[in-house]
């Protein structure tokens, strides 16, 4: 029952915020539906710790540990990005973003603002239907789903720049989920004759996965190399992650964040989920070779740009890149504490990244500009919260002790040299390193240094509060990881490799 | 025996319609109208929901009735009406010079066909599969082709409606090998495909109306102010 509500909540807070129109009123649906969200989320953590699986409408809709995870992320991000979204917007409108315009049109603030909240709930709903979807089909769906509905969220402020970034986004993501489509039907294929086609549940995830032995297996290797390609593509993976530093430094910074923290998880789990049945057909290793070589080749291409970036906003999607890369790889090096790694650094990375996006938000809203050039560093005199927030969550991103994801990182530097896979293993540190180093020098750059002179820029009460709670999280969660979540993602990781 | 219920009969013409299906994509690539690429798109999508059509009959599957029902009226009727009336709105008629001329285009389209041939022989073995009447089956290797096909058209085309169209004949090419493979895709799955299609021509063509706004033109090469 919790399933259906997980799914009715988002959905009924969409048309809620477009007929009620009122700014206050908007703000409050979004919070409250995020907010009952994520109690929704840990109630289903609960069931599935005590029952391992909940299933409803006779297992149309599933959850087990995994789905139960990236459930319990997705509605903790979309909380954050809510409450931040009400100062950010605020400030827009005080700012008059809404008023000189563009080339194109005034853009009136009211219809902006309810494109912005009745868009959201929409795109949550179905980020929690890639997560709840049994049927592998229902899942390509729904991902489809996220982009559709989050297409006029990068398009958001309509500039020219806005419409290259929406258009790149919508194409090549929709050229990608066409590949996984023909992955997905092509596993379906490989399925048929073990469990037959014309049944309801054909392509269900809880039939599939006990008769994954017999697949038939030729097909089994091109249907996952297609969903490689397709699921990819959407969490940004080198070669296909072009749309990315565009559409995230397009978008408005809580949609932005939602991207970056939501949506690279439901495909990373589209890509697990297919994982799990290609390596119970063909053995571990032909997936893994592919998925260690794309998660390698992501972060190297992340690294040159961190290193010699101009635009703070484009180099929070090359730090997007580079972590899709990372868990990409940590599933590649496989066994239980590669999966363990990957499935922590999820968590991590989705608790530690909105901070980033907040604080470049509240950046970009004060300096106007989104050049470390013209930003002339000095920010700490005009902003301290922000800026020493900033540092800090630099530093955790990156993987710094004593910060959260330094532990998973750790894990899967484990996994690789337990695998045996010692040159990749230190070309994986090396690429850290360098991505550290890259990012902090920018970033302390941006923060410290003589004060310029601007007036002070802290004084929306909801961007504060964002930016205290989420770094007091993560800051928290570095030290102390609570039993019930680890005891989910170990539950999770068991699934991947199959030890229960 | 009558011919209506002699499967080699619709297998002939499944192949038949599965070999005009291929023509009208390669007729495509070589068009430079784009309310035409819209006509082709639609007799394709008419010609595949007869093959569903034929298929169902044949094989007595209700859902691959719906299957066909729907891209009778979405893809054969909503879409090009849809895409018509942006033609009309946005005032664009024809495709600027493509990347690759026609004739060699056309060229390439016919390595992707055989390419198409290579790869769906070499997963596919339909002596395994044949429980029911094997209607159908040699219809995959079309089914890959088109995709190919879709693929090369929008990298060769730089319109942002022509995209569209690619995207779409991608589509395709996913219905026609779901049918030859395993007829049709469960039906939840089926009906939430054509939500998909549907709600991303809807969002497609907004943005297209947009950027024509903005822009001035649909020339997608003019897109490239966010560069590193």
């Amino acid at each position: 029952m919790v399933l259906l509500w997980l799914l009715i909540v988002p959905l009924v807070a969409s048309p809620l915020a477009f007929f009620l129109r009122r700014r206050a009123v908007m703000e409050r649906v979004n919070l409250v539906a995020f907010a009952v969200l994520s109690c929704l989320a840990a109630i289903l953590t609960v069931q599935v710790l005590r029952r391992v699986s909940v299933s409803f409408w006779n297992g149309f809709f599933y959850a087990d540990a995994l789905s139960a995870l990236v459930v319990l992320l997705t509605s903790f991000v979309s909380l954050v990005c809510s409450i931040y979204a009400v100062g950010y917007f605020r400030q827009d409108e005080k700012s008059g973003v809404f008023q000189e315009k563009s080339e194109l049109q005034p853009l009136l603030v009211v219809p902006k603002l309810r494109e912005y909240y009745s868009l959201t709930p929409l795109f949550v709903f179905s980020m929690v239907l890639v997560a709840l979807a049994n049927n592998l089909g229902i899942l390509w769906v729904a991902i489809e789903g996220t982009t559709l509905a989050s297409v006029f969220l990068v398009m958001f402020y309509g500039r020219e720049t806005s419409l290259e970034a929406a258009w790149k986004y919508a194409i090549i993501g929709g050229v990608g989920l066409s590949m996984a489509l023909f992955g997905t039907l092509l596993t379906y294929y490989s399925a048929h004759r073990v469990i037959g086609t014309d049944t309801l549940s054909g392509l269900n995830w809880s039939v599939l996965v006990g008769n994954a032995v017999q697949f038939d297996k030729p097909t089994m290797r091109l249907a996952f190399i297609l969903i490689l390609l397709g699921y990819g593509t959407k969490a940004g993976i080198a070669p296909m992650h072009t749309w990315k530093p565009d559409a995230y430094s397009e978008a408005p910074i809580p949609a932005a964040a939602m991207l970056a923290a939501g949506v690279l998880n439901c495909a990373l789990y589209g890509l697990v989920r297919f994982y799990i049945l290609t390596s119970r057909c063909l053995g571990p290793e032909f997936a893994s070779h592919l998925l260690i070589l794309f998660g390698l080749l992501s972060m190297a291409v992340a690294v040159p740009f961190i290193l010699v970036q101009k635009n703070f906003r484009r180099m929070l999607a090359y730090s997007s890149i580079d972590h899709s890369g990372i868990m990409v790889l940590a599933l590649g090096f496989g066994g239980p504490l590669g999966v363990l790694g990957m499935l922590l650094h999820m968590t991590f990375h989705s608790i530690t990244k909105p901070l980033l996006f907040f604080c470049a938000g509240n950046v970009q809203q004060h300096l106007k500009t989104e050049l470390f050039r013209e930003a002339k560093g000095g920010l700490v005199h005009s902003m301290p919260l922000t800026g020493a927030a900033f540092l800090m969550v630099t530093v955790a991103v990156t993987g710094a002790p004593p910060f959260s994801l330094f532990l998973s990182e750790f894990t899967i530097l484990r996994a690789g040299f337990s695998g045996g896979h010692f040159a990749l293993a230190i070309l994986f540190v090396t690429f850290l390193v360098a991505i550290f180093s890259g990012f902090l020098i920018h970033i302390a750059n941006l923060v410290l240094g003589s004060d310029p002179g601007l007036p002070p820029g802290e004084t929306c009460r909801w961007k504060k509060f964002s930016i205290v709670g989420l770094a007091s999280m993560i800051i928290l969660i570095g030290f102390w990881i609570p039993a019930p979540l680890f005891r989910l993602i170990q539950d999770a990781a068991d699934l991947v490799t199959g030890a229960r | 025996m009558h011919l209506l219920q002699d499967a080699a009969f619709g297998d002939r013409i499944i192949t038949l319609m599965a070999a005009l299906v291929l023509v009208l994509q390669i007729a495509a690539v070589g068009q430079r109208w784009i309310v035409s690429s819209i006509r082709i798109f639609a007799v394709q999508s008419f010609l595949l929901a007869a093959i569903a059509g034929i298929i169902a009959y044949f094989n007595h599957a209700n859902h691959i009735y719906v299957a066909a029902f729907l891209t009778l009226v979405i893809k054969a009727g909503l879409l090009p009406w849809l895409l018509e009336g942006l033609v009309e709105k946005i005032r664009i008629r024809r495709e600027i010079e493509p990347l690759i001329n026609a004739p060699l285009s056309i060229l390439i389209s016919g390595c992707l066909t055989l390419v198409g041939y290579v790869v769906a022989s070499s997963f596919y073995h339909p002596e395994e599969t044949a429980g029911r009447a094997a209607l159908g089956h040699n219809t995959l290797a079309v089914a890959v082709a088109l995709f190919l096909i879709g693929f090369f058209t929008m990298l060769n085309r730089r319109k942002a409606l022509t995209q569209v169209l690619g995207l779409l004949s991608l589509e395709n090419g996913l219905f026609l090998a779901a049918i030859s493979l395993t007829y049709g895709m469960p039906l939840v799955v089926e009906l939430g495909i054509f939500f998909d299609v549907l709600v991303g021509v809807l969002v497609l063509g907004i943005l297209v109306f947009r950027i024509r706004e903005a822009f001035d033109s649909m020339d997608v090469s003019k897109l490239r102010k966010l560069r590193e």
